[in-house]
């Protein structure tokens, strides 16, 4: 287990030609902490995790991830799990779950220890290991996805709409698995959603963003105990009033 | 542009009947002897047989099959690497496109006397002739196969510290394979139609100098047996590519 770092985001600002996506967001995730960033579409959440991730350039600003500024793509300290799930059509969950690490060069033996213990972790041991992704459900290729990004050990985990496309129930079942895991694992998460349920029910804090151009327009604490996912969180009055409270923040923004 | 499709051929017991149907059909008319330009298929296979086993056939077959390597192995190679240059690099691309487009839909006939003027009356103009009919459709189905490359698989490529050499050999070049392979195959047919037209131009080596010569000389039945050959040897390398297809996108 790795020691859990945070982000910085500071000042940070990102156009794509006349349109500017990003105004000087100032966000600080703590060590360990789960942070849900949302707002409505075209508020450049999604561009803010790439950037944390280093895919897009900042054009102000910067984001120092523990200790080292982010310049680009490639950092050992992040993952990042992609809401199409971005698996290879033609490699298998084992080989899938193997990429990361194969990308950065690790011995052939370290690396399917890494995927078979992240395969396991999140559910999918044994025959699954040598299915391919047309053969899973879209549920159990997501798993691959986080199995992919725990593989690589990073200390942040960043979720691009995560489970978006995947069928409620089995998006409950994978909020579960994913909280569980970071009770055991105490990674620190950026969660882009577009959920509120979804912000709540995972998430220490909940960035509200506006659009055009994007910024933080709120910063929304979520205290409701944990563990979420054994205290049946959901069901509790509490759950249904932070809920509310979001959207109350969300509706006025229209 | 999407990729140019060829159908897989459902090769069931319809397929037969019908092939039997055609046998039979042709048989009979031949049998009316209406003109000498339709053979009965017996005679067509007894001429089959006698050129098979004189040796003519193997001879002339072998003879294209060797242009058809020479000129399908380099524009299989070349095709493939420029395709998937195109598809990575947009300046390469927009000044490489009119001009695949154009030689592609081009009547490339017209293009053998200025191969015939460049290497002479040889038969290395016939492999020069297959390269030009199988390249282009190489090109572009190389090329639309890497810009379909998902985007996020890209992303998460470079996420993990991918750089252009490995984007290429694990993400652009797995993705577009499929449509490589399609090419390939697309290209396999042209190669064969390329020979043909080559060597009839030339009448000098193969099959096509064959196709010129009984057609001169009204053999009408070994005519017959001849395209039936050729038939076979385009059937045969469209199967073949096609075994390399289900080899290698299993994961389909």
């Amino acid at each position: 287990m790795t020691q859990a770092v945070g982000i910085a985001i500071e000042g940070v600002s990102k156009r794509f030609g006349a349109v500017q996506a990003l105004v000087d967001i100032d966000i600080r995730v703590k060590a360990g902490e789960f942070l849900a960033l949302i707002g409505p579409s075209g508020c450049g959440k999604t561009t803010l995790l790439k950037c944390v991730a280093g895919l897009l350039p900042v054009d102000a600003g910067r984001i120092v991830i523990g200790k080292r500024t982010v310049t680009g793509p490639g950092g050992r300290e992040t993952s990042l799990v992609f809401q199409d799930f971005a698996l290879l059509p033609w490699a298998t969950a084992r080989e899938n779950a193997e990429f990361g690490l194969l990308l950065r060069g690790a011995p052939a033996a370290e690396r399917s220890e890494a995927a078979r213990r992240a395969l396991a972790k999140v559910g999918l041991a044994g025959s699954f290991e040598e299915a391919y992704p047309a053969q899973l459900s879209g549920g159990m290729q997501q798993r691959v996805g986080l199995a992919r990004a725990l593989a690589a050990n990073p200390q942040v985990l960043l979720m691009d709409e995560p489970f978006a496309s995947i069928d409620e129930q089995t998006r409950r079942l994978l909020q579960d698995d994913l909280l569980r895991m970071w009770s055991e694992e105490r990674k620190t998460v950026v969660l882009v959603t577009h959920s509120m349920e979804e912000a709540i029910y995972l998430s220490d804090r909940v960035v509200v963003l506006s659009p055009r151009p994007g910024k933080v327009h709120r910063v929304f604490d979520v205290a409701l105990p944990r563990p979420r996912e054994t205290l049946d969180v959901r069901a509790s009055g509490e759950f249904a009033r932070l809920v509310d409270d979001l959207w109350q923040i969300l509706k006025k923004m229209q | 542009m999407t990729p140019l499709g060829l159908q897989e051929p459902a090769f069931g017991r319809a397929g037969f009947a019908a092939i039997a149907a055609l046998l039979i059909v042709w048989e009979i008319l031949g049998r009316l002897q209406l003109t000498i330009f339709i053979p009965s298929a017996s005679a067509v296979a007894a001429a089959w047989w006698g050129l098979f086993s004189d040796g003519t056939l193997l001879r002339s077959a072998g003879s294209s099959l060797i242009s058809l390597l020479k000129g399908f192995t380099p524009a299989a190679v070349l095709g493939i690497a420029l395709g998937l240059a195109m598809g990575r690099f947009r300046t390469l691309r927009e000044v490489l496109d009119g001009w695949i487009n154009a030689l592609m839909s081009a009547p490339l006939s017209a293009l053998v006397p200025v191969l015939i003027a460049l290497f002479g009356v040889r038969d290395t103009v016939v492999a020069a002739t297959v390269f030009l009919f199988s390249f282009f459709v190489i090109v572009v189905n190389t090329m639309t196969g890497v810009r379909g490359t998902e985007r996020s698989l890209v992303e998460m490529a470079r996420s993990y510290g991918a750089g252009e050499a490995a984007l290429f050999a694990r993400i652009y070049f797995p993705a577009a394979l499929p449509a490589i392979l399609l090419g390939l195959r697309l290209g396999a047919v042209q190669a064969v139609k390329g020979m043909v037209v080559g060597e009839m131009l030339i009448s000098l080596v193969g099959m096509g100098e064959r196709l010129i010569y009984y057609g001169n000389t009204f053999l009408i039945p070994q005519l017959y047996a001849v395209i039936v050959s050729v038939l076979l040897v385009a059937l045969l390398c469209a199967t073949l590519v096609q075994a390399c297809e289900r080899a290698l996108v299993r994961w389909k």
